[in-house]
């Protein structure tokens, strides 16, 4: 098994948003097992945080949700990315390639 | 506008409550599902993968309550569940229940529907545009003004943008609905601009309208224009008949449009006021003169500036005019009523008070009896805060079931007030629960939540809670700092009651010295009403005085009268008006300091019928006409004055009302009362209206209408429909107004103090039983914590007697303990109604015993009950119960 590490804070919603606009529709499951795999096994969802992340991302209004049925014939709820949700996935994006840029920066053997 | 985007989808989170926790919960569901098939899939056992999907998702309960609170309405949702607690632990005891919320309603009811009345009559602002600028200038606060003088300080004042002037008027008014008597004002053409409230229709005067002959205009008050004109919008410009003179309608004013605010008040209708020759006229004060002070002049400013005017003018014109005020215009309205009102207020609150320290050692008895619930919410993980929250939610309940009894009790009470109240009380049609007062309302019920209730809740979550557990909740004998405060709540309880027993009981004192005064008349079984002639035929000089002359034989005549008279202006109920008279064969006294008696001008046979007695001399008599030598009666207070050591009859007076008249004293007569009930009769003089060229003549000062006054054998008001026939058999138009009867005046005079009485004895009758009730309480939980100390002493030997004093003595004390408190604040109060009473101290001793007589009484019995039930306490079944 590869070694997983924790989400590094404050990326999560980012991640979260990256895998709905790049898959749709899905729901919370599959949004932690698609983390998990894009990132080869590297980065592990934990349930606890998932949830309320996706509460707090309805609130904000980045993602809606609306109930569905699974390949399975189970039903689930599947979130869906907003225009909002895409505007705030750019900021974080171009803000965490400007903070990554930067520390990379300060890691650069001189 | 995305925060209110954010603030919908709360809300809507919020409507679809209890499925929003279903839905996380299956959507949760099927995520561990998944996971264990996952694990499954792998080639774990059921059991593992189930045990291994768990360990990670974790406390799904817990999980589902963090996604929740991301929404915000965590508060709510304990609040709600506080609530439903508080409710079912509040209808387990539904005795408890009963008596806090009772206790509660009684002082929130009281105190919103006081509070209503104090909003309406003296916290609303006058009701005109920029009201705190505006003030009266009148002599002693409230007296009028003469002509010239009002123009002196138009003209030579500074302090004010502007100063306008009123004139009291009664016109008839006739049209094809028949004739009225009615009330209006004459007014300068600034005064209705200077309020700044505009007409509803039509315009007000414009300058210049003042001048004479240009004066034929009128507003109409709104409800003057629904009573007589039905709305109709095409008045303005039609031309209405007052003392059978045109009047143009040019205005109508809006319905909550009153003036003048604090006399006059009923006045309808307006019209201008032109001086004419009287611009020189310093004796004649008929003026009350309002101002607008310039923005930013205190008062203080435009009092001195008058006084600087007041000097000149008296060095100039000696005694003319002196003691000139410029006076708030609100002091002016309901200066008088403040104190008794906010007495009554504070009357109120102590009731309050009392409800809330009833409430409060009932809910530590409770919260005594309950300690062992709160230990074992404790230990099952219960914070402090919550717990206090707990309770307080719980009191809040209490506070707001007794809120929602105590607003339907203001509702009634506040329409009761309204009926009761004196028709002097200002402003009281605007009484009622509007907004304003409905906050009071909420805001005296959180109050009173956070009052009654944080002692207790402190206590619930300080008790110790191994001991609650260990003991099983039956005390021994109770914490000695809990029973200290309940004791020291009981006391605190006495001492307000006491406070309020003074105040009621010297209200009843006084009123009962007020009902023992005597008016110098006989006010049973007399009718009286005004009937007036201006602007009908009978409104000649040449027929006045028959036309009264003969509607008396006609009213006299009627079966079940037996007299009748007139009188211009009747005692209590109509105008005084004062003129000063010179005494033949005294020399000539300064100006200012002339003689004066209260003028009065009467038709034969008003002595006899208001049975008010002639003490020396004879009445005034049908002979006493304009042939015959002219004559006057005074009355004692005149003729001790006057003719100190002498004999006033056959001495002689002259009057000076434009010519001088010369009369003889005729007779003396008993001093009836005058304006105010409680206040000593003024010198008085009663002329012949058959020989008063006043009455006998049109003119500026004429008198074209006489109250009648008719003794009766049976009930006076049977009597109104047929002497009001008798009238109209004369002339249909004649209009009749303020038909009472005396009873009725003289009530009406009462009617302050008595609606005082009525409150704060009901305030203190409530009080006396929450105290009662409130030692009972206390002295029968007392009974029930110590049944076991009880019975140890019972089988120690100690007989029944012993028992029985031993309680008894403990209730009493704390009552002493209250009473003597009490006292201290009853002084105080009654010094501060000591302008409310008459013929009684404020340090009344007769009112302070018997009232703590009563308290003591009340105590007694309230704690004979439980310690009767002390000494029946069997030492076998006390000792076990343990």
């Amino acid at each position: 098994m590869a070694q997983r590490d924790e989400i590094p804070p404050g990326t999560l919603y980012m991640l979260i948003l990256k895998t709905l606009s790049r898959q749709g529709e899905m729901h919370g499951y599959e949004i932690a097992n698609a983390i998990q795999q894009l990132s080869q096994d590297v980065l592990q969802v934990e349930e606890g945080s998932l949830y309320p992340a996706l509460q707090r991302m309805l609130l904000k209004g980045w993602v809606t949700a609306e109930w569905g049925v699974t390949a399975g014939n189970r039903r689930a709820r599947y979130y869906r990315l907003t225009a909002l949700g895409r505007k705030q996935l750019a900021a974080e994006l171009s803000q965490y390639e400007r903070v990554a840029a930067a520390i990379a920066r300060v890691l650069q053997p001189a | 506008m995305e925060w209110l985007r954010g603030l919908g989808r709360r809300l809507g989170i919020l409507l679809r409550g209890e499925r929003f926790d279903r839905d996380l919960q299956e959507e949760m569901r099927l995520h561990i599902e998944l996971r264990q098939q996952e694990h499954m899939e792998r080639g774990l056992a059921a059991e593992d993968a189930h045990a291994a999907t768990q360990r990670k998702f974790g406390n799904a309960l817990l999980l589902r309550e963090v996604s929740g609170d991301v929404w915000g309405w965590r508060w709510l949702e304990n609040f709600a569940q506080d609530l439903r607690y508080g409710a079912r632990a509040l209808l387990r005891t539904p005795g408890f229940t009963a008596v806090a919320v009772i206790a509660l309603a009684l002082g929130i009811g009281a105190n919103t529907a006081i509070f209503s009345v104090v909003n309406a009559v003296l916290l609303r602002p006058l009701e005109y545009k920029d009201p705190g600028r505006l003030v009266t200038v009148l002599r002693y606060d409230a007296d009028p003004v003469a002509v010239a003088n009002y123009i002196d300080y138009r003209d030579q004042s500074h302090s004010f943008e502007a100063m306008g002037a009123a004139e009291y008027w009664s016109p008839n008014l006739s049209s094809s609905d028949g004739a009225e008597h009615l009330i209006g004002l004459r007014m300068t053409q600034n005064l209705l601009p200077m309020l700044g409230v505009g007409p509803l229709l039509g315009r007000v005067f414009a300058a210049g309208e003042d001048q004479k002959g240009a004066e034929h205009e009128v507003v109409l008050s709104y409800r003057l224009w629904q009573r007589r004109f039905h709305r109709d919008p095409n008045l303005l410009g039609k031309s209405i008949i007052l003392n059978g003179e045109g009047f143009t309608v040019i205005g109508v004013m809006p319905p909550e449009f009153k003036f003048a605010p604090f006399w006059a008040t009923r006045a309808e209708l307006w019209a201008p006021l032109a001086f004419g020759d009287r611009i020189h006229n310093r004796d004649a004060n008929s003026l009350r003169v309002f101002a607008r002070l310039k923005p930013g002049v205190a008062v203080a400013q435009a009092r001195a500036d008058i006084a600087a005017i007041t000097g000149r003018l008296e060095r100039q014109y000696p005694g003319t005019n002196s003691d000139i005020l410029v006076t708030p215009l609100k002091e002016n309205v309901v200066g008088k009523v403040e104190t008794p009102l906010l007495v009554l207020l504070g009357a109120a609150g102590f009731v309050l008070l009392i409800a809330c320290a009833n409430v409060a050692h009932m809910l530590l008895a409770r919260t005594s009896d309950r300690q062992k619930e709160i230990a074992v919410r404790t230990v099952l993980g219960a914070g402090r805060s919550r717990i206090i929250r707990q309770f307080l939610t719980e009191n809040l309940l209490l506070a707001a079931t007794g809120a929602s009894a105590g607003l339907l009790l203001a509702m009634w009470g506040t329409n009761a007030l309204v009926v009761l109240s004196p028709a002097k009380l200002p402003r009281v049609d605007m009484v009622g629960i509007d907004g304003r007062a409905m906050l009071f309302l909420v805001g005296v019920t959180l109050l009173t939540a956070l009052v009654f209730g944080l002692a207790p809740a402190m206590h619930a979550a300080i008790g110790n809670l191994s001991g609650a557990l260990k003991e099983g909740g039956r005390g021994g004998t109770d914490g000695i700092h809990r029973s200290r405060l309940r004791s020291f709540l009981v006391a605190s309880e006495f001492a307000l009651a006491f406070m309020l027993l003074i105040g009621a009981g010297l209200m009843i004192r006084s009123f009962s010295a007020l009902q023992s005064v005597d008016p110098g008349f006989n006010p049973h079984n007399v009718l009286s009403m005004v009937v007036s002639v201006a602007g009908s035929n009978e409104a000649e000089p040449a027929r006045r005085g028959l036309f009264y002359r003969q509607l008396l034989e006609h009213v006299r005549a009627l079966a079940g009268v037996e007299s009748a008279g007139g009188i211009n202006h009747l005692p209590l109920a109509g105008d005084t008006w004062g003129w000063a008279f010179e005494i033949e064969g005294r020399p000539k006294p300064r100006p200012g300091d002339e003689p004066e008696a209260v003028y009065r001008i009467v038709v034969p046979g008003y002595f006899q019928t208001m049975r008010l007695p002639v003490l020396r001399g004879r009445a005034i008599e049908e002979s006493d006409d304009a042939r015959a030598p002219g004559v006057v009666m005074i009355n004692e207070r005149a003729a001790k004055e006057y003719w100190p050591g002498e004999d006033p009859i056959g001495k002689r007076i002259a009057f000076d009302t434009g010519a001088t008249i010369r009369l003889t004293v005729i007779g003396v007569v008993k001093n009836a009362k005058q304006e105010y009930w409680a206040a000593d009769a003024h010198p008085e003089a009663y002329l012949a209206a058959l020989q008063n060229r006043g009455f006998l003549e049109i003119g500026e000062s004429s008198v074209a209408y006489l109250t009648l006054v008719v003794r009766t054998s049976g009930d006076p008001a049977a009597l109104a429909a047929a002497v009001k026939q008798t009238v109209w058999s004369f002339d249909r138009n004649l209009p009749i107004s303020e038909v009472h009867t005396m009873d009725g005046v003289v009530a009406d005079a009462n009617a302050e103090p008595r609606f005082e009485m009525l409150l704060l004895g009901v305030f203190a009758a409530i009080a006396l039983l929450l105290a009662a009730v409130g030692i009972y309480g206390v002295m029968s939980y007392a009974v029930a914590r110590r049944t076991h100390e009880i019975g140890i002493r019972i089988s120690l030997g100690a007989n029944r007697a012993d028992v029985l004093r031993m309680v008894v003595r403990q209730g009493m004390v704390q009552a002493l303990a209250g009473t003597v408190a009490g006292v201290a604040g009853a002084l105080l109060l009654a010094r501060l109604m000591a302008g409310m009473l008459y013929g009684v101290r404020p340090t009344d001793l007769l009112t302070f015993g018997g009232v703590a007589a009563v308290l003591g009484l009340a105590a007694l019995v309230a704690t004979c009950v439980p310690a009767r039930k002390a000494t029946r306490i069997d030492p076998m079944v006390a000792l076990r119960h343990e």
